[in-house]
């Protein structure tokens, strides 16, 4: 190492203080930048509007909102983050009860205050639990709530489950002034960070601040207004450019490699997102009944095909296993052959249809932009195996009732050979949705249905994540084996937003979007 | 006078009688009744008869037409057109403020259409075949010829976008007031409004090009009465009259056919309440759709006939 000189001591001495506070403001003037500031009104359109919104009569409550993303203006017991851990919201202290795992107890925050004034207590969780038990999919294994004190709750289950403290995080799951379980949340109050303004049914709502917000210093925003754009994403993205929204939530994933060469538009994808479920219906005269016909239309989706042509790749998309798990998740397991035509005209020949068969016409609603898409591919991809298959788009409004119903033709409105959405949820909700009791997997039934349930029950009760696992692998084979349902490919939610808005975060779950700590610069 | 008007006024309650009908006739007998349009084909083949028979009783669609008809007549008297099938709402509360809305668009599009279209055609006639004529003719051929998707995108482009003057969608709830839906609706304005004043400037241009060319005009001028006065007071309500009846029809032809500009613009009229209608298959709020627009256009015919009894003396013989 050469000696310093006295030349070049001095011009370190000048320049190491000069680069100390250059480098020292480089640190901190972003921190100063990204400080949240307070007010302003945001602006988003939603492409994914929620599908009970066209049969409501009172948008305000959280059950037929405009969007799914009830958390502006309710608050539910854990969240979920952007990463699936779940964590507490407004419970400070979620437990089994015993090693049964069939009831729980949960310590409720004080001090938290409804839009009206009041406090949230336990015997406003117990009424709003009435209703969630008898009306949310997650909650019907709720048997009873106990209010064990002014701030405290036992839930008792129908049976052990080791990942209850998901289900309080179900976007329903709010708590609402206590009311009788009819007529509980039609007052729009709950405990969010904004209070409900105005609301037009299926088209808009306006929200604004909650100053006794139990986040302390939150929200930042004054104003939140949601705009509904479901199956009009061209006018929401022709609304973000003429900056009359800050945001669009659920954007198409092909329109992201044209949007991210445009100026002032920020294109932040999650790690995740829904996938389509197609439900195959298993009433008489269902030709779905056939196994032989579920698989071979199983074997003839080219699900890489979906990806690769309705999402743009595998940045953007993923191939489902035919269970409700998504493919990201690290409970899931991949579907052990790939697309098989051979295999799939093999079985259409064995159930009777050797020259190929005409199945009845799928129905679909542009609940994603990109539907009527994903179900062309379907469509033409399927062709290959002798499989003629209709398709019908429907609306989004009124959908929820028109795809669903009971599984006896005979009550009329039956349920349809359909597609529905499904998010990513915590494998106990997710591969429980296959029950034979729900409409997702047609009603479906027997003894490879029997044996999934008990293995789905043994699951609740083991308290050890890795050998919940395998079971869940085990319950993934019967899936790929039986096929009850299809599902073939999976997205990643995508939101574009203006540079100034800070602090939103995209989500698998698009539904637990949180606007706490969004600010405007 | 008083036996014409009678006459004009007991003819559009007929039509609208008969139009009545005809909307029963077409929604619920031929091809099938509402519920046969309502359920999907999957559907109509896999229920039971015994349980189709039952959901007819429970629409009342067993008993005999003629009933039916007497039941609908009378229901849409009261503006009672049914509930709809899937979410047992009233089909008049679903309509309503769509038809407010679409009512907006269509009288401020007119608003600005009739006197444009007015100034226009009669500088045309005034200046006929001469520069003036040619090009507002042209004008209007190209106007009227363009697409109302492809003015309503470039506009986009132009006022939205490149420069952000006006809403590129309209963000304003169904029901707000009526100031608040037309600040938020320049772009669906202009976008009818080009259509508009193409179609009405040509016909007014036809008129007054008639009204200029008679004796009567003829004699004014030799009389030495003023140019301005001959244009205004004399050639223009005669060139008129031969276009309301065409204007009256426009103007309610803009009130249920602008479905396009609506759904570009996202705007909560009538045009997307009935496409909204019509994939669901909700037959009570086709009626209603349908019955309202008819009561729009046979009202504004109605109306341009009175004004042509008012103005035109010949016509109350």
């Amino acid at each position: 190492m050469a000696d310093l000189r006295r030349r070049d001591l001095l011009a370190y001495g000048v320049a190491a203080p000069a680069a100390l506070v250059a480098l020292d403001r480089a640190l901190t003037a972003p921190a100063a930048a990204q400080a949240p500031k307070r007010g302003g009104t945001l602006v988003y359109a939603q492409c994914s509007g929620n599908r009970r919104g066209g049969d409501a009569s009172n948008t305000k409550h959280p059950y037929f909102m405009v969007d799914l993303i009830t958390r502006c203006a309710y608050s539910t017991l854990t969240w979920v983050d952007e990463g699936l851990n779940v964590v507490n919201e407004l419970a400070t202290k979620v437990a089994p009860a015993d090693d049964k795992l069939n009831a729980w107890d949960v310590e409720v925050r004080e001090g938290v205050l409804f839009h009206d004034g009041k406090e949230a207590t336990a015997k406003d969780w117990a009424a709003s639990f009435e209703l969630h038990r008898r009306r949310n999919f997650a909650s019907q294994q709720i048997q009873r709530i106990e209010v064990t004190g002014k701030h405290a709750l036992r839930f008792h289950l129908d049976a052990g489950n080791a990942e209850f403290p998901y289900v309080l995080a179900e976007y329903d799951n709010v708590v609402m002034p206590a009311d009788e379980w009819e007529k509980i949340g039609l007052t729009g109050i709950g405990t969010g960070p904004f209070k409900i303004a105005s609301a037009d049914p299926q088209r808009r709502m306006v929200l604004e601040r909650n100053e006794s917000y139990w986040r302390k210093g939150q929200p930042f925003l004054d104003r939140l207004e949601i705009v509904n754009r479901e199956g009009q994403m061209e006018s929401a993205i022709n609304g973000f450019r003429a900056r009359q929204f800050d945001a669009v939530l659920n954007i198409d994933p092909r329109l992201v490699r044209q949007l991210q060469s445009e100026p002032e538009t920020d294109v932040v994808p999650a790690t995740s997102g829904d996938q389509a479920v197609i439900l195959l219906p298993k009433h008489a005269g269902s030709p779905f009944l056939d196994r032989r016909i579920r698989l071979a239309l199983a074997h003839a989706i080219d699900r890489d095909a979906i990806v690769r042509i309705v999402y743009g790749g595998q940045r953007w998309g993923w191939v489902g296993n035919d269970s409700h798990l998504a493919g990201t998740d690290p409970m899931s397991r991949p579907r052990p052959t790939g697309r098989d035509v051979a295999k799939a005209k093999q079985l259409l020949a064995e159930a009777g249809f050797p020259n190929g068969i005409t199945l009845p016409t799928l129905y679909y609603a542009p609940q994603w932009p990109e539907m009527g898409r994903y179900f062309q591919v379907i469509q033409e991809t399927v062709k290959e195996a002798g499989i003629t298959l209709p398709i019908e788009e429907r609306p989004n409004d009124g959908y929820l009732k028109f795809r669903t119903g009971d599984a006896d033709v005979g009550k009329g409105n039956f349920h349809k050979f359909a597609y529905t959405a499904v998010g990513p949820r915590n494998p106990g909700i997710s591969l429980f949705r296959m029950r034979g009791a729900n409409n997702e997997s047609g009603y479906w039934s027997g003894p490879e249905h029997d044996r999934y349930m008990d293995l789905y029950r043994k699951a609740m009760v083991t308290a050890d994540a890795g050998q919940r696992k395998s079971i869940y692998a085990e319950m993934q084979q019967i899936c790929f084996e039986e096929a009850p349902a299809l599902l073939p490919a999976g997205r990643n939610n995508v939101l574009i937003k203006r540079p100034n808005v800070h602090g939103l975060k995209n989500h698998p779950q698009h539904w637990s979007i949180t606007w706490d700590s969004v600010w405007k610069a | 006078m008083i036996v014409a008007v009678a006459r004009r006024i007991a003819l559009s309650l007929l039509t609208l009688v008969l139009l009545a009908i005809f909307v029963f006739v077409a929604t619920e007998i031929m091809p099938g009744d509402a519920l046969d349009v309502t359920l999907s084909a999957d559907e109509l083949a896999m229920i039971p008869p015994e349980r189709l028979a039952q959901m007819k009783r429970e629409l009342g669609l067993d008993r005999p037409a003629a009933e039916r008809l007497v039941a609908f007549l009378a229901g849409t008297v009261q503006l009672d057109f049914g509930l709809t099938i899937i979410s047992r709402t009233p089909a008049a509360d679903i309509i309503a403020y769509p038809l407010r809305n679409s009512v907006l668009l269509a009288g401020a599009v007119l608003a600005a259409a009739i006197p444009l279209a007015l100034a226009l055609g009669v500088a045309a006639a005034y200046r006929y075949r001469r520069a003036l004529d040619n090009a507002v003719s042209a004008g209007a051929i190209i106007g009227y010829s363009v697409p109302e998707f492809v003015i309503a995108t470039v506009l986009v482009i132009l006022f939205a976008v490149l420069w952000p003057l006006f809403p590129a969608t309209i963000t304003a709830a169904t029901r707000d007031p009526a100031h608040v839906l037309l600040a938020a609706a320049p772009l669906p304005v202009a976008t009818v409004l080009i259509g508009s004043i193409a179609y009405l400037a040509r016909i007014l241009r036809v008129g007054m090009i008639e009204a200029l060319a008679s004796d009567f005009v003829e004699r004014l001028r030799l009389t030495g009465v003023p140019e301005w006065r001959v244009l205004l007071l004399h050639a223009l309500p005669a060139g008129v009259i031969p276009s309301l009846t065409a204007m009256a029809l426009y103007a309610a032809s803009l009130v249920s056919g602008i479905v396009v500009v609506e759904l570009v613009f996202a705007y909560p009229g009538l045009g997307q309440e009935l496409v909204r209608a019509v994939t669901r298959r909700e037959v009570h709020v086709i009626q209603a759709i349908a019955l309202s627009s008819a009561v729009v256009v046979v009202g504004l015919n109605l109306v341009a006939d009175l004004a042509i009894l008012l103005l035109d003396p010949r016509t109350r013989r």
